[in-house]
């Protein structure tokens, strides 16, 4: 289980990594233009395939890290439970029972 | 010696805290360790919460030196606060000085009075006096106001049966049914006062109350036992044809069938021959009931 999570954060500094290089690339691109002095409306089909390669990267990553799926149907919760554990009320507990009296024959 | 799982300790003891659960004897040994072993520090700010609860399982297990140091430390980092005073209360309880307890809260009610906890705590002292009419004046006027609060509704069914005022308890079955619907655990508890309420309105309710117990938990054993009961009663209990004949026997035979299966299944896991005894005495008591009809 832990190689996958390893696995899983691997990847993640991957795509982390793959994001990072297409914004910086994005950002000299378009400083480029700039110094060309042409109209930035077309970006280079490389960094947009980059970007969304980097999503399905933190995709699986993601998938990866999670773990296991907990139940969360209130049903599967309740079935688990025993009539004693409703019937606790903490706040109203006395004191006066026979407990008081036996300590002081153990101790 | 061996070493001291200090942080499964921890864990152990916040579970309990969550659950709300009364088991004294682990919480003292964990918390003595805890406490007299100098981990106080490896807990940080959980730890005033930690000495609340071994305060209070201290007191329930008649440990009063380490209820003594529990209070003391939390009296100096807390020096006014309305809950150390409860807490100090509840040792004067403990130490059956029930009258001083009773100022010591009223005192508090005087300063605010809506400290839901200290209304509680009158509540119990009330208990431990054995004046349960007053108790239940007192728990009624507190749910007047706090009429969502299902720990109150508990108690205040719970005394309400000690005295068998079975159609009392109901109503606060009921409250609490609408409080937390999904809860199969109420229902149960509801269909049950209602059976012991024996009138053919109350078993028919009860008889419904107990499917639906069964619909929320799938083949809940004790349900179907009510079930079954249910449905011999309303057989036995009806000389018109007021009721479903059909519907009722078939409910009765339903039952039985499930019983059987979940005992044979509950068998085949456990090896040895009281539980051969134990599935033969039921096939054998299905039988029969099912032979009546």
């Amino acid at each position: 289980m832990t190689v996958i999570v390893s696995l899983g954060k691997f990847l993640g500094w991957i795509g982390f990594l793959t994001l990072f290089h297409s914004a910086y690339s994005t950002y000299e691109h378009l400083s480029y233009l700039k110094a060309v002095e042409k109209i930035p409306n077309e970006m280079p089909i490389e960094i947009t395939v980059e970007c969304l390669i980097s999503i399905v990267i933190f995709a699986i990553s993601i998938i990866m890290v999670a773990g296991p799926l907990k139940p969360i149907l209130m049903k599967d919760e309740m079935t688990k439970k025993t009539i004693d554990k409703v019937d606790i009320r903490p706040n109203f507990n006395t004191f006066n029972h026979r407990c008081r009296s036996m300590r002081s024959l153990v101790n | 010696m061996s070493p001291f799982y200090y942080k499964t300790a921890f864990e152990t003891l916040q579970e309990l805290r969550k659950s709300g659960e009364r088991n004294p004897e682990l919480v003292v040994t964990l918390g003595g360790k805890i406490i007299y072993e100098g981990y106080t520090g490896k807990l940080g700010d959980e730890v005033w919460s930690v000495y609340e609860q071994v305060f209070i399982a201290a007191l329930d297990y008649r440990n009063d030196a380490l209820a003594e140091t529990c209070l003391e430390r939390l009296e100096k980092k807390f020096p006014k606060s309305p809950r150390v005073k409860i807490l100090t209360g509840m040792k004067l309880e403990a130490e059956d000085k029930l009258d001083e307890a009773l100022e010591l809260y009223d005192e508090i009610l005087k300063n605010d009075d809506s400290n839901i906890a200290t209304i509680k705590r009158r509540i119990a002292v009330f208990k431990a006096k054995g004046q349960d009419q007053r108790a239940i004046e007192a728990l009624t006027h507190y749910l007047d106001a706090f009429y969502n609060d299902a720990e109150t509704w508990l108690e205040l069914s719970s005394l309400y049966l000690n005295y068998h005022l079975y159609q009392q308890a109901g109503f606060c079955l009921e409250e609490l049914i609408l409080l937390q619907p999904q809860n199969h655990l109420y229902h149960l508890k509801y269909a049950e006062i209602l059976y012991t309420n024996d009138n053919i309105t109350n078993i028919n309710l009860a008889l419904k109350e107990f499917c639906r117990v069964l619909e929320l938990c799938e083949d809940h054993v004790r349900a179907l036992y009510g079930v079954k009961l249910c449905t011999s009663r309303l057989l036995n209990l009806s000389s018109s044809s007021s009721i479903d004949f059909k519907t009722i026997s078939d409910l009765n035979s339903l039952a039985s069938e499930r019983l059987s299966k979940v005992y044979s299944l509950y068998s085949k896991n456990k090896v040895g021959n009281s539980n051969n005894e134990l599935r033969q005495i039921i096939h054998d008591w299905l039988n029969e009931s099912d032979k009546s009809y």
